[in-house]
């Protein structure tokens, strides 16, 4: 009994514990986030420093280069997608007159009644709920996207921040462990390196699998002349992130636009089959190739990590909650491992 | 007054001087220009023990090798306690661990309040991905102090053997 006692007081402490790392986390939410962000690039940028370092180079040179080449890809990127992306919110902006949008959504009420008529679908009131979730769509995205002085602060302090981490991480990390005591020195170290080589693979992968098949969709898309390609490719290539959820987001998204844009189902197979093929490409070739120890998690934990990294982060969290999750599973599972090395000893 | 200009034209050695001197005496370290040594002085962590402290147990995962610079360490086999040397400054333990993290063959307990210098097996494979050159300059000086201490033990397997045959 009393063993039993201990465990349930021992996990009530444990909930405790998550509560409070939960509330300090969402107090901090904006610069948690912030150094997230920046860790996980800091991360995905450190093979190329050390690849530059092993031609010669010092680490700060190498930093250096790495920034001046990022800012030259992205000002050419910017220069060659910005307008096609631009046009493409243009066209939005302008499909959505009043006028046009209560024709679209009266559309695609009758026809959304007569095709599921089998199923007992009655009235829809498509508009009426519509100007419900606008009004609600609006605040949010207000609230979110147009802090232009919180986006302008992420712009200058990410790059800030990533800089420093990437070339001083190595003397950060000998600063933390100089801390440790002797007793965990080792164990400590060990722990870090483990952690560093598979957290380094997992997170490097993740981004290039999200690379590979957001260009892949948008390609597709393109081919197939679905309009706003290229917002929905980098939809779904962020989208992957999020396994099991991320893929159907995308093409639930591409094949809404597609319905709605072209009034008929048709083009929709199409979309179905290059997403299908783009997913059996990625689940069979990309990612065992490109994500080196992939994380497997439970889909409902990732359901589950998808609430609640969305409930304290926002979108960004809904993305990055899978990568952080794997990110703690990969340290509590290397911690057990070694610490089981040391009780063995 | 002379006393101060003294002071003040007197060269410093500094603690990374220190440092610098111990490691160029390290076998493992033979042949390495000041600016190599520099490269490692900048992977090593250095640690202090108070007397009677345990800097590794016997059978824990060997993960680096220690310089001493400062202090004395006793190497003991457990559990019997039997001490089977005693290394002093400028000594080093526990270099085989640079290569694998086969388990630690004894225990090494500080005699004295001593500072060590730890060099770790993944800052060494880091370096030797940044900068192969030196890398493969520690490696070849590595296997010929394991390759030393190799022949050292098969002598006295030899003698053993005769002992025991005779």
């Amino acid at each position: 009994m009393d063993k039993y006692l201990n465990r349930l007081i021992w996990l009530i402490c444990l909930a405790a514990v998550f509560y409070a790392l939960f509330h300090f986390i969402s107090t901090l939410a904006d610069l948690v986030k912030i150094l997230i962000i920046s860790s996980l690039i800091a991360y995905i940028l450190d093979p190329l420093a050390v690849s530059l370092e092993s031609r010669g180079m010092s680490r700060t040179s190498a930093t250096l280069v790495i920034f001046l080449s990022l800012f030259l890809v992205i000002s050419a990127v910017l220069v060659v997608v910005l307008p096609a992306l631009t046009d493409q919110i243009a066209a939005i902006q302008e499909g959505m007159t009043p006028e046009a949008t209560a024709a679209l959504v009266s559309r695609l009420d009758s026809f959304l009644t007569k095709k599921l008529a089998f199923l007992g679908v009655g009235e829809l009131n498509l508009p009426e709920k519509l100007q419900k979730t606008i009004v609600n769509a609006g605040d949010w995205v207000f609230s979110h996207f147009l802090d232009v002085v919180g986006l302008l602060t992420h712009l200058v302090l990410i790059p800030f921040i990533v800089f420093f981490l990437l070339k001083d991480g190595r003397a950060m990390k000998k600063q933390f462990i100089r801390y440790v005591p002797n007793r965990y020195f080792e164990f400590s170290l060990n722990l870090l390196s483990k952690m560093d080589s598979q957290l380094g693979n997992f997170l490097r992968g993740q981004f290039i699998d999200a690379l590979i098949v957001g260009t892949l969709s948008t390609f597709a898309l393109w081919l197939l002349d679905v309009k706003y390609f290229m917002l929905i490719g980098i939809f779904t290539g962020l989208a992957n992130l999020i396994p099991f959820l991320g893929p159907v987001a995308g093409v639930m998204l591409a094949v809404t636009v597609s319905v709605v844009d072209t009034g008929s189902f048709v083009a929709a197979w199409y979309i179905l089959a290059a997403f299908a093929g783009i997913k059996l490409l990625d689940d069979g070739l990309i990612q065992p190739i490109v994500v080196a120890r992939s994380v497997h998690m439970h889909p409902l934990l990732v359901l589950l990590v998808v609430i609640i990294g969305g409930k304290f982060f926002g979108i960004l969290g809904m993305l990055l909650s899978v990568p952080a999750t794997g990110f703690m599973k990969v340290a509590l599972k290397e911690s057990v491992l070694i610490f089981r090395r040391y009780r063995m000893a | 007054m002379s006393n101060i200009w003294t002071n003040i034209f007197k060269p410093r050695q500094t603690e990374e001087d220190t440092i610098l001197a111990v490691l160029m005496r390290i076998p493992i370290f033979e042949g390495l220009d000041s600016k190599e040594l520099r490269q490692i002085e900048n992977i090593l962590h250095q640690r202090e023990y108070a007397k009677q402290e345990t800097i590794f147990f016997q059978g824990e995962p060997g993960l680096g090798m220690y310089i001493i610079i400062q202090g004395d360490v006793d190497i003991i086999s457990e559990p019997e306690k039997h001490q089977l040397a005693e290394l002093h400054e400028g000594d080093f333990f526990g270099e085989l661990s640079l290569l694998d993290e086969s388990p630690r063959t004894a225990s090494a307990v500080a005699k004295d309040p001593s500072r060590l210098l730890c060099l770790f097996q993944s800052d060494l494979n880091d370096l030797i991905t940044r900068n192969p050159g030196l890398g493969v300059k520690i490696l070849v000086q590595l296997a010929r102090t394991i390759g030393a201490r190799l022949r050292k033990t098969n002598d006295h397997v030899t003698e053993l053997k005769k002992v025991y045959q005779a």
